[in-house]
């Protein structure tokens, strides 16, 4: 039984259309795994030496402090988990229709849907961590052995929880709100300071080590809402239930205040209507959002990463929204394609409403990462703008070009696979988003090496000028390859 | 309005369209009937420049559909569900296409008064978004969107497919009376003989690709069309 379903998910992968750009895909994704499984092993082993950022490093040998510093982080690493559980996960309940009326135990097709996602990724990567850490603990004369090995079944049970939570997340929308809620209201208390989390954290998890019965209860609750888990999917495989789309009353929304600026209005309309009313393009959104703060993470970094490390993050902050939404164009429209292509618009006017909705994207963004960042300094303004300046200018028509290439259709009803998934993917895409990133931060670096960072930033927003004024040329290259493309991506939406 | 000249298309070697020349003159109302597999999508796929014919062009009112995108301006289509927005409501949908047409939404508003019957009161102000609606009323919303605007070529797939009777008889009334007053040119395929006999002056019968007959409708084409399958079942 488990043999003919892979077989299906195996006919499902090599016969869909566009293989290559599938595999390519894959082969990003296998890239990454392997990256991310190297680094969880790096991390492992500094971890197993490491107390915090107010110790030395290493420890001297001999010290219990490295494992209550990771017991009192791991309440960030189980937040973290969900989250990008949530976006990133495709949970497998696709094309469970057409196995209904077979003579299959329906509990069968659940029970497959749901174990398969036992070793998906987010399950392994850990103990690429939790095992190089967990050795050398036990190597150093603190700890017991067996009471370490309890602790890991713990945390394994407790990453297990997560990957049956998830199925729940994905399916009830007020679970999202509340997890959503407190995992904000958790943040907020800890960066004001009023609650350190970590204490309990250190206590909570310590206890899987103190308490060995306890690996009974974690893994009863793991089996205990897998059965959960599997019984809200039984309940669900009726065609009016759970496989149905959820049916939300509808809401006219006209913007008429877009009007003033003709057909190009006409479609932005439709892209914010997509955006608000699409859980997919819904994530788009989010994930601009949440790149906004991506230069938090280089900011207090300079002796590290240096200024280009610092700049590439700024660099970034501002982009998240041109790349999520502008990625997947025309790949949003591509389950109503062919009456695009129909109606009274020519391509010009089509490419012009969704480079103007990156660009206020971009504008609305920028804005608020200058406002995020104006706590940093003056400095970090004049990054994010260049920064700004070059994807107002060059990103916005790359993204655009590297679009008539992306022949994968989205199905708008899905929300998963917002990132690095292949749906996004295509060796030319690929090709195409290397200058995005790469050109500025070369530039950065040689005007920060040899004048200064003002310099740098200039140089870099120059670029981006000179893009705007170059607007006209770059539409026409990006029309061509838009109408050589055209029939070929016809065909591959098709075949959704 | 429209001339096909040497119209091919194929498929690595399997010729799925030869249609030597074709000329439908304005205001006709065409009828396209043939078995699966006939060709009948592909030859409207090439009107509407959705695919890419291996020989020959279509002028739609002397522009060739393949060089040039003005024919868009005057022609509209209802071929399947990918002519639908399925995260919009039906007025949203309709005001888009008005929009696109340079009406405005009152003007469209006014023009789909005269549908409410052909709606049945199932996708006006019915808070639903296109995609939740039943395909029969999809589709009823689709062949809509494609006459707003006074369009003078109309190109639609099966039309009569998937509706319930009443709404057939109604399509039909709406079909006659746009190519009576409007002079509109109406393309329309169908598996049902007798639809098309009803509706369409003119009906070419399609085969492998290829046109077998061309014929004005007279009140024995029925009977004609219905010999001419019945030799096809051997």
């Amino acid at each position: 039984m488990f043999k003919m379903f892979l077989k299906l998910n195996w006919k499902e992968f090599n016969r869909g259309n566009s293989i290559s750009t599938k595999l390519v895909a894959k082969i990003f994704k296998w890239f990454w795994i392997i990256y991310f499984a190297f680094m969880s092993v790096m991390i492992g082993i500094i971890a197993s030496a490491y107390g915090g950022p107010t110790m030395e490093f290493p420890l001297e040998e001999d010290s219990a402090i490295p494992f209550l510093y990771v017991n009192k982080q791991m309440i960030y690493f189980f937040a973290y988990l969900i989250v990008m559980r949530y976006f990133i996960q495709t949970l497998p309940f696709l094309n469970i229709k057409s196995f209904l009326l077979t003579p299959l135990l329906k509990k069968r097709i659940v029970r497959f849907s749901i174990l398969k996602t036992v070793l998906t990724y987010f399950n392994i990567l850990p103990l690429f961590f939790l095992i190089p850490f967990s050795y050398i603990l036990s190597k150093t004369d603190n700890f017991d052995t067996v009471s370490l090995v309890i602790w890991n079944i713990n945390i394994i049970g407790l990453i297990y929880l997560t990957n049956f939570f998830n199925f729940l997340l994905n399916n009830k929308n007020s679970l999202v709100y509340t997890v959503g809620t407190i995992l904000a209201l958790t943040k907020a208390l800890e960066y004001f300071s009023i609650i350190d989390f970590t204490i309990y954290s250190q206590e909570f998890f310590y206890l899987f080590y103190e308490l060995p019965y306890l690996t009974v209860f974690t893994w009863l609750m793991v089996f205990w809402l897998y059965s959960y888990v599997k019984q809200y999917y039984l309940k669900g495989l009726y065609i009016d239930t759970g496989l149905q789309i959820n049916i939300s009353e509808a809401k006219v929304e006209e913007f008429n205040w877009l009007d003033r600026f003709g057909k190009t209005a006409t479609f932005i309309k439709n892209d914010l209507r997509l955006l608000k009313r699409a859980k997919r393009a819904r994530t788009a959104v989010y994930m601009g959002i949440g790149c906004l703060f991506y230069g938090l993470i280089f900011a207090f970094t300079d002796e590290i990463y240096g200024s280009t490390g610092a700049f590439f993050g700024y660099l970034f902050s501002t982009a998240g929204f041109l790349f999520m939404f502008g990625s997947f164009v025309p790949s949003w429209d591509s389950q109503y394609y062919p009456l695009m292509m129909t109606q009274n618009i020519e391509y010009k006017e089509y490419l012009n409403s969704k480079w103007s909705l990156m660009i206020i994207g971009t504008v609305i963004s920028t804005i608020l990462a200058c406002v995020i960042y104006s706590f940093i300094g003056i400095n970090a303004i004049y990054a994010v703008l260049s920064g700004a300046a070059y994807h107002l200018g060059v990103n916005g028509y790359l993204v655009l070009w590297a679009g008539a290439y992306t022949k994968s259709p989205i199905d708008l009803n899905s929300s998963a696979n917002a990132f690095g998934d292949k749906k996004a993917f295509n060796a030319k895409t690929i090709l195409v988003g290397l200058p995005q990133m790469g050109l500025p931060l070369l530039v950065y670096y040689f005007g920060n090496t040899y004048f200064d960072h003002l310099t740098a930033c200039l140089l870099v927003a120059a670029m981006g000028a000179l893009g705007i004024f170059l607007k006209p040329i770059a539409f026409s290259l990006i029309l061509k390859a838009y109408k050589t493309e055209k029939y070929s991506t016809l065909k591959a939406y098709k075949s959704n | 309005m429209i001339e096909i000249n040497n119209l091919v298309k194929k498929y690595s070697n399997q010729t799925v369209l030869n249609a030597n020349s074709l000329d439908i003159p304005s205001g006709q109302t065409f009828g396209l009937i043939g078995n699966n597999g006939a060709g009948k999508t592909t030859l409207f796929s090439c009107l509407l420049d959705l695919i890419k014919p291996t020989q020959g062009k279509v002028l739609n009112n002397g522009v060739d559909v393949s060089k040039s995108e003005d024919w868009k301006s005057f022609t509209t289509a209802f071929l399947d569900e990918t002519f639908l927005i399925g995260y919009l409501m039906p007025e949203e949908y309709f005001h888009f296409i008005g929009e696109l047409r340079g009406l405005s939404n009152s003007q469209v508003d006014s023009f789909l008064v005269q549908f409410e019957d052909f709606f049945n009161g199932e996708i006006l102000s019915g808070k639903k978004y296109l995609r939740d609606l039943s395909k029969g009323n999809q589709k009823k919303a689709g062949i809509v969107a494609a006459l707003i605007g006074e369009p003078k070529v109309i190109i639609l797939d099966e039309p009569f497919a998937n509706l319930d009777p009443t709404t057939q008889i109604r399509l039909k009334g709406i079909i006659k009376d746009l190519s009576k007053y409007k002079d509109t040119t109406i393309l329309i395929s169908s598996h049902d003989l007798q639809d098309v006999t009803e509706v369409c002056e003119r009906i070419v019968l399609l085969e492998k690709g290829e046109i077998i007959r061309d014929i004005r409708t007279s009140s024995a084409t029925l009977k004609e069309l219905e010999a001419y399958f019945k030799t096809r079942i051997n």
